[in-house]
């Protein structure tokens, strides 16, 4: 059980973030293309969030109850804040644009 | 009926702990929710924001990345120190809370100061609300919104770990006291990864 040695699990935890943050730090000097670049970099952020909240925040050692809220919670609102952000985004630029053209002559 | 129903029924029918958490933790995780939702929506702003415009900056060519990565290094040297500190307050150690408490403050002060002098530079090189030097209007107003927001956090979060500090000198903070100023330092960490990547990095 990783709570046994906790000080060691934080040692760990401090390097392994460290570690995934040279990877990111090395991917930017990489000229890789732009999706897989992106695709990456998501991917290494959202490790280094999980890493965080299961060791850091102690979420891997709580009731699947709390965690289930957290992280559903969270994620499935942030989602619909996001898709919601989607066709306003595109209307008020839209708006904006138009009156760029309509100033023209 | 099996075992395991019978234990959810336990639990879940009028149970009166169904998190096995105390009240702190879970209001604190119930804030923490809220407040990633904050910043969800600007980061969801900011993307849109992005995609939409035109001629969004280069951002290495705005900031200097290595300085970028010195301070979520600071950030998150400071997160595994305040995770000891709250390691030795259930150990019930107190000098040694205290001490990793003030390492952890001492950490987000050199983070807010390291901002400060982001700030200056970018203002010095002509960053405003509504207009920058490198393209894009609102790449300026995207800037300080969510780094302002965050250093907000930051310097909120020292208020606080100040304050365990004093108290658990004093003998009045609880374990759990100095466990709840941890998540919520591990989460200004935790929004700071979402910024490092989406802001300065992709």
């Amino acid at each position: 059980m990783a709570e046994a040695h906790p000080l060691r699990t934080y040692a760990t935890t401090w390097v392994a973030l460290l570690a995934l943050t040279i990877v990111m730090l090395s991917l930017e000097s990489a000229a890789l293309p732009r999706g897989l670049f992106v695709s990456l970099m998501v991917a290494a952020m959202l490790a280094k969030a999980s890493i965080i909240s299961a060791y850091f925040m102690h979420l891997r050692f709580e009731r699947v109850s709390l965690v289930a809220m957290i992280v559903i919670g969270l994620l499935v609102t942030a989602t619909v804040l996001y898709v919601l952000i989607v066709p306003d985004a595109r209307r008020i630029h839209d708006m904006a644009v138009g009156q760029t053209m309509g100033a023209r002559p | 009926m099996t075992q395991a129903t019978a234990h959810a029924i336990d639990r879940w029918g009028g149970g009166t702990c169904p998190f096995e958490a105390g009240w702190r933790k879970v209001m604190m995780w119930s804030f923490i929710i809220t407040d990633g939702l904050l910043f969800a929506g600007f980061l969801a702003s900011y993307g849109y924001a992005r995609l939409l415009g035109g001629g969004w900056p280069d951002q290495s060519q705005v900031f200097s990345v290595p300085y970028i990565a010195a301070m979520t290094f600071v950030l998150i040297s400071s997160s595994a120190t305040m995770a000891a500190a709250v390691q030795a307050a259930r150990d019930r150690q107190r000098p040694a809370t205290i001490r990793y408490i003030l390492l952890t403050a001492a950490g987000g002060a050199i983070f807010l100061g390291m901002q400060a002098f982001e700030w200056e530079h970018v203002i010095e090189a002509g960053m405003r609300l509504g207009q920058n030097p490198w393209g894009d209007a609102a790449f300026g107003a995207y800037f300080f919104l969510i780094t302002g927001f965050h250093g907000t956090h930051v310097a909120t979060g020292l208020i606080v770990l100040l304050s365990t500090a004093l108290r658990s000198a004093k003998g009045a903070s609880s374990p759990e006291g100095v466990e709840m100023a941890g998540l919520y330092w591990h989460f200004v960490d935790l929004v700071w990864v979402f910024i490092f990547t989406l802001f300065y990095l992709v």
